[in-house]
């Protein structure tokens, strides 16, 4: 059976961030339910549906920005109070709108996410997690990295308290009081937990996590150890995971998964067997996907998916048809519905533009005086920018609440931007003629009518390092536009991680000096894409990463007055060198750089880049026959002629060009890296080799690991 | 939501823009397609058990109902249509960059094959003007060129430039045809006949036409855009960053009028609206769009429209029926409509709040640091331009120059100029280093052709800490001769070349019109008539002298044959001059074109000898092949050996004289096209009737190989003395 749902508006509030929309629970089974909702104005509205139209139960005044929203009660009891979590503070509300608690927690940071249990709160702000029980401080945890959400497993069903902090750095943190019991790592940074089943699954300890990498994922939490049970990697490239909610939509008596991301694709996943999800329906909506829920909205006897976009819009997506079967009559009264909302809406706005050609007027009489001010609106970006392990590209997301009109990118780093299938914008790249002004890109964006959500992939070049910045031009009056920087880091293509191969061949690099350990921390933020701001707890502190493109890894242990980064790249040793000796010096630090180089090491680099490259090469020469085969073919009529090589080609033609095309310029990434391993390597030997440059590429031209191992011997 | 009737999958490629449906045995409809390796295929589903036994049309290997046909040359145009009336049938016409064939498939003959040394890249079919017989008009280098069914040319003229797209439109309403012309330069020409009646100007090369319904036809360009023009006005246009392949105009939503349907690079197929551009009805390809045609493919009596890929998908769509009324997207409109209601209620509550902010901005005092970083600036900011001319140093060439400034201390922090034609993308963007902000910013502009521009500037503005920006929308017309600098009269320096002319006007309005047209400084003042003024070209230092003497008389003097058209036209449109005859003389240039003249004649004559020299090769050939083969027979084996050694040389010699007639067909091509280019440029000296009697002229005299009448055409506009 097909699941065939239907997409039908509700209601528009302002902008909403992740999980902060919830159905109240119904008094009866399928019958409508009312939706509770929290945006940035800080308003919380509840709504239900009648005859086709949203009507309020209660509408909150505005306030700080909702980060939050979480049902609770009594355990064993509908959960039908109402919590926010708004900057520091937590309210709570009956379902009627009456508010019952207003809890101040002292936080020094605002509160990011929340779980409620019984009486239990579970907090966090950026990195602090905070444990209380009837509003008294219980348990406190100081994480390492960002938390993105926090969970506790079902407290009715499990012995003790088992609170999970999603971290930043790719590891689910399992608590127990104020310390972690252990660490869980996942495949991707995870931006939201989830119980299986609402419940926790047969166990209670069944646990849902999504990354911000589109990866899913499912690990049951049991006292001693985490067992992984599945895991959805990210086959076709979909953006991030914002929400999951466990409901039963497709109505075959088991929890269906649903999912909602950050590219607008809203996702069911039905267990069919041996507890294996298997997607069963998706739809794309225009803009990131903030909460997801099943339950019963609009029309009593009728399941549906509610979701809440970025924008505020509350849609359903109904198992209940479009075009009625029972005759023409209904529909027409549907029409009629229809027709009603929009006259009604059609009318509201009138009455605001006549509003706002009032206040227009106004504002100029009194722009006229020379002591005015011009304010600018204020609207709100969601942007997003980060690395994406298969290419080794960033994609810069950026999403506003009303369309967009153009965004400007400038760069004053090279970079390369890169065409992305899933934006329709046009794009169109200006000279940057005067080198007097740091500009290596400009290009802009003019996007399509109603596009509120852009995309865009960026490619850079290691050891290159500076600011990219996006102005952001919605389409309000008055014009206004909005920069947003993102820094493009000297080892921009390393990604963090927990474990390395310790037995391969390195070299080090030892910093000693007169440094405190916030300035070598700090340091390394500069260096490197991933690490926290805030220098961690305790006198030293080891980081792993790997470079994203070819492999190679790198690993960094400092301390006051010491650090020491070994790396099997002696490329990324070098431009460590490079940074760190230009930040000290900035900042008149005296410096102590000693080097320890292997030989060795750059035969295993080159070996580890062989199989790429020899791919790559691969991939281009089969490419380029495939054209000449399929016009063999046509005069031939059969391919029984050609060697196997070839009719396998011919074959795979269509996923060999769509690999092609995929992996444009990644050959030419390839000989760059490889000429600069050939430069740093005789750098730090003194020699300057940039005359043999051209020799080099003329192997690389004619490939064969061999002689080009030799040629980097014998240089 | 509308769905295809009929999906087929052929196994071959199609080539973009390659597509024809034509009844070639008068009933079925057989779809004709150019694919790779010179050859056209020919889909016929209707009847299976056909075979062909010529030389030129095989039974695909591939498909039982493809038949191929050998073109043996890249095909560059394929239309299929009645070209002659009696037949009772459809011909197909395959033109490539040296021939043109006219195919009967029903007979399995040629129509006719004709070589056309402009090449064929586009070609339309049908009636034009008052031409009473169908003729197969081909564009090529600079040249359209028109043949009946016997092949023989009825129509001939030259337009400015590579033609790349072709059709034929009702465009003055008279009940006759006229011929849009797509070419190179970015023009799109309307011919009645030979005459030149209307020329649109666009921003970039026109790769489609189509007519639409009456005098509107739809056009598409190399840079994505798409739209439709009635008669010299656009009515809409749209620009994707995909390119359109292919467009096609078809009545889907059957209320009575013909939407533009356009076949994108990434495999879309969408429907617009003809008024409004609103898209009606889309669908997805897994590749690109190769054509878009129609035709009753199923045989039942009714149009359906037809999309193919390149990679050999084809779709068929019937139009929508009454009960759909127009709805052909699977989304409701009501649902969409109250969403852009809602939209556009959440901006008028954006803009409320945003005017509030302000209230409450100017009750919190003057003016400090956070204000700036927040965005606000003082509310009489102003923004002032000004476009100048600016004759460059040594480290920068002359331009033109916009200043953008503010009238108080707020900075400029980016200026991006949406402007089409004169960047290498649509916009061009300023944008200073942190250190370099200031409250002006002057910006270089250099337009390669004269051509007047509308700027569309937004001018990002705050202080050096803002974070949010005002964004200032304003908009700037740089003038037609923008790169000209007025300067000081200097007689030695006039160019010996001019044209003359006699106009019906008073000085003054000849001053409004270089008020207009010229970048002058501000304290320019020029008295009545006579006087003459002396521009400088910024892009090569040319001199152009424009003097007015009392009678109306107008001279101007320039060594630049395409900016004295330029002026000439420009007045021309300004003043309403609908005839206009000029003498001209361009001493220089008419020597060069002598030059190439002969030119042309020399590399003829290669050509031939050339020919003939490959035809004697070939002999050869096959009697050393006959030999060697005797000999290997004879068991000869030594004198074998030597036969196809002198075989293998021969061989080589063949390749080697086979790129020398490469160099001298692309030689010969260029030289022709400067031939047809002077012939055009002679032609825009004039205007109206004159005009074209200049091109009827010109084309005469080089068909009868008389240089000497050819400049005189040239310089005095007729042949006769």
């Amino acid at each position: 059976m097909d699941l065939i749902l239907n997409r039908a508006d509700y209601l528009q509030v302002g902008v909403t961030s992740q999980k902060t929309m919830k159905l109240l629970p119904a008094s009866r089974h399928r019958t409508t339910q009312k939706v509770v909702i929290g945006d940035h104005e800080g308003v919380v509205t509840c709504f239900g549906m009648k005859k086709g139209e949203a009507v309020a139960v209660f509408k909150t005044l505005p306030g700080q920005k909702i980060a939050r929203l979480e049902l609770g009660g009594l355990l064993n009891t509908p959960q039908e109070k109402i919590f926010i979590a708004a900057g520091s503070e937590i309210r709570g509300f009956t379902k009627r709108g009456k508010q019952f608690l207003s809890f101040e927690t002292n936080l020094t940071e605002s509160i990011k996410a929340m779980h409620i249990s019984g009486s239990d709160l579970f907090l966090s702000a950026s990195y602090i997690y905070n444990h209380y029980c009837d509003c008294k401080d219980q348990h406190y945890y100081l994480s390492g990295d960002k938390i993105n959400d926090v969970i506790c497993l079902p407290v009715e069903r499990l012995p003790c308290i088992t609170p999970v902090l999603a971290c930043q750095d790719r590891v689910l943190r399992v608590l127990q009081g104020s310390d972690v019991m252990y660490e869980i790592e996942v495949p991707g940074p995870p931006t939201v937990l989830a119980l299986h089943n609402g419940n926790g699954g047969d166990s209670g300890e069944d646990l849902l996590f999504g990354t911000s990498d589109g990866k899913l994922g499912l690990v049951q939490i049991t006292t001693s150890k985490p067992i992984h049970k599945w895991e959805i990697r990210n086959e076709k490239k979909r953006g991030g995971i914002l929400c999951i909610d466990s409901f039963d939509i497709v109505g075959d008596g088991v929890k269906d998964l649903l999912v909602g991301r950050d590219d607008g694709i809203v996702e069911v996943y039905s267990f069919h067997s041996a507890n294996e999800p298997v997607l069963r329906f998706d739809q794309m909506l225009s803009e990131s996907v903030t909460s997801i829920q099943g339950g019963c909205v609009g029309k009593d006897g009728y399941d549906e998916i509610v979701v809440s976009a970025y924008s505020g819009w509350v849609t359903g997506l109904t198992t209940e048809p479009i075009q009625k079967e029972s005759g023409p009559g209904e529909e027409l009264k549907i029409n009629q519905e229809m027709q009603n909302k929009i006259s009604s809406l059609r009318s509201e706005l009138e009455h605001l533009q006549y509003k706002v050609l009032q206040e227009r007027e106004n504002y100029q009489q009194y722009s006229q005086s020379s002591k005015a001010k011009s304010a600018v609106p204020s609207f709100s970006i969601n942007d997003k920018f980060t690395l994406n392990k298969d290419d080794a590209s960033y994609s810069l997301i950026l999403e506003v609440q009303t369309a967009i009109d153009n965004v400007l990118i400038q760069s004053d780093v090279p970079i390369d931007l890169l065409d992305g299938d899933k934006n329709s914008a046009v794009v169109s790249f200006s000279s940057c003629d005067s080198e007097s002004n740091d500009n290596f890109l400009l290009a802009t964006y003019r996007c399509q009518a109603n596009t509120t959500r852009l995309e865009l992939k960026i490619r850079s070049i290691e050891g290159q390092y500076g600011t990219l910045q996006a102005y952001v031009t919605p389409r309000i009056q008055p014009k206004t536009c909005q920069v947003r920087q993102y820094h493009i880091k000297p080892l921009s293509l390393h990604q963090r991680t927990h474990v390395i191969d310790h037995d391969r061949p390195m070299n080090t690099l030892t910093l000693t000096g007169q440094f405190s350990f916030a300035e070598v921390h700090s340091w390394v933020v500069f260096c490197l894409p991933e690490v926290p701001e805030k220098p961690p707890a305790g006198e030293s502190v080891t980081f792993y990463f790997q470079n994203t493109f070819l492999d190679t890894q790198l690993e960094s242990i400092y301390r006051k007055g010491e650090g020491v980064f070994k790396s099997d790249n002696i490329s990324t040793i070098s431009i460590l060198k490079d940074v760190l000796s230009k930040e000290a010096t900035k900042r008149k630090i005296n410096l102590n750089i000693a080097y320890d180089i292997n030989e060795v090491s750059v035969k295993h680099t080159l070996k580890l880049i062989h199989p790429k490259l020899e791919y790559q090469l691969l991939l281009a020469k089969k490419v380029q026959l495939i054209d000449a085969l399929k016009e063999l073919q046509v005069h031939e009529g059969n391919t029984d002629f050609l060697i196997p090589e070839y009719r396998c080609i011919l074959e795979e033609a269509d996923h060999l060009q769509e690999e092609y095309k995929k992996q444009s310029a990644h050959l030419d990434r390839l000989y760059g890296m490889i000429t600069d391993l050939f430069i740093d390597k005789f750098k730090f030997k003194g020699t300057n080799v940039k005359t043999k440059v051209p020799l080099l590429l003329e192997i690389l031209d004619s490939y064969d690991q061999n002689a080009l191992i030799a040629f980097f011997d014998a240089a | 939501m509308l769905l295809p009737v009929f999906t087929l999958k052929l196994r071959h490629k199609i080539s973009p823009r390659m597509v024809a449906i034509g009844r070639y045995d008068g009933t079925h409809p057989c779809l004709a397609a150019a694919t790779q390796a010179g050859k056209v295929f020919i889909h016929n589903p209707h009847t299976r058990s056909q075979h062909f036994s010529a030389s030129r049309v095989f039974q695909s290997p591939l498909e039982s109902d493809v038949s191929l046909l050998n073109i043996n040359q890249a095909v560059s145009c394929l239309t299929a249509g009645i070209l002659n009336p009696e037949l009772g049938y459809d011909a197909l016409l395959v033109g490539t960059q040296t021939n043109l064939l006219a195919y009967d498939v029903y007979n399995n003959s040629d129509l006719f094959y004709r070589e056309v040394a402009d090449g064929a890249n586009a070609i339309v079919l049908g009636t034009l003007g008052d031409i009473s017989s169908p003729l197969a008009i081909i564009g090529g280098n600079c040249a359209l060129q028109g043949f009946d069914h016997e092949g023989n040319d009825l129509f001939w003229t030259v337009t400015g430039d590579n033609v790349h797209s072709l059709a034929l439109c009702d465009f003055d309403g008279d009940g006759k045809k006229e011929l849009l012309v797509g070419s190179e330069d970015f023009d799109i020409r309307v011919f009645k006949e030979d005459e030149i009646v209307a020329e649109m100007t666009e921003t970039e090369i026109i790769t489609s036409l189509c007519p639409m319904y009456g005098s509107r036809f739809g056009y598409a360009l190399s840079n994505g855009t798409v739209g439709v023009y009635d008669k010299t006005a656009r009515y809409w246009r749209i620009k994707s960053k995909n390119h359109a392949m292919s467009i096609h105009a078809f009545d889907l939503n059957s209320d009575g009028v013909r939407e533009l349907i356009t076949g994108w690079s990434n495999g879309k197929v969408d429907a617009r609206s003809d008024r409004t551009g609103e898209v009606i009805f889309k669908d997805n390809f897994s590749s690109a769009i190769a054509g878009v045609v129609e035709g009753d493919y199923r045989m039942d009596g009714h149009i359906q429209l037809i999309c193919c890929s390149v990679d050999g998908e084809i779709r068929g769509y019937l139009p929508g029926t009454a009960e759909m009324r127009g709805n052909l997207m699977d989304t409701s409109v009501e649902q969409d409509l109250i969403r852009e209601l809602s939209q556009k209620k959440q901006n008028l509550l954006l803009e409320l709040r945003n005017y509030e902010e302000n209230a409450k901005a100017e009750l919190s005092g003057p003016l400090n640091e956070a204000d700036g970083h927040r965005g606000i600036i003082p509310a009489n900011t102003k923004l002032h331009t000004a476009l100048s001319v600016n004759l460059g140093n040594k480290t920068q060439a002359a331009h033109a120059e916009l200043c953008i400034s503010t009238s108080n201390d707020t900075i400029i922090r980016a200026v991006s100029i949406f402007a089409e034609g004169i960047f290498i993308g649509e916009s061009h963007v300023v944008h200073p280093s942190i250190h370099n902000l200031s409250s002006s910013i002057r910006i270089p502009i250099t337009p390669p052709k004269d051509v007047p521009v509308e700027l569309y500037l937004k001018t990002f503005v705050g202080y050096r800490s803002s974070t949010q920006f005002h964004v200032f929308e304003l908009t700037r017309q740089l003038p037609r001769f923008s790169m000209y600098a007025l300067t000081s009269p200097d007689s030695a320096s006039e160019p010996v070349s001019y044209v003359n002319f006699i106009i019906a006007e008073r000085a003054q309005r000849v001053v409004i019109w270089l008020n207009q047209n010229f970048l002058l400084p501000e304290d320019t003042n020029i008295q009545n008539a006579p006087f003459q003024v002396c521009f400088t070209s910024l892009r090569n230092g040319g001199q152009l002298y424009i003097k007015i003497k009392v009678s109306g008389e107008i001279t101007v003097n320039t060594d630049d044959i395409d900016l004295a058209g330029d002026i000439i036209q420009s007045m021309a449109s300004f003043f309403a001059i609908e005839d206009l005859q000029v003498e001209a003389d361009f001493p220089v240039y008419f020597e060069e074109l002598r030059k190439v003249l002969i030119k042309v004649d020399e590399y003829h004559s290669v050509h031939q000898k050339l020919s003939a020299d490959m035809a004697d090769n070939s002999n050869l050939i096959r009697s050393l092949l006959v030999r060697a083969e005797d000999a290997r027979l004879m068991r000869d084996m030594k004198t074998m050996k030597n036969r196809y050694m002198e075989l293998y040389d021969l061989n080589k010699d063949l390749l080697n004289g086979y790129k020398i007639r490469c160099n001298n067909h692309t030689e010969l091509l260029g030289n022709l096209k400067a031939v047809n280019q002077a012939i055009q440029r002679a032609g825009r000296l004039r205007v109206g009737k004159p005009k074209n009697q200049v091109i009827t002229a010109c084309r005469d005299a080089i068909r009868s190989n008389n240089i000497n009448t050819l400049f005189r055409v040239m310089r005095v506009g007729t042949a006769s003395s």
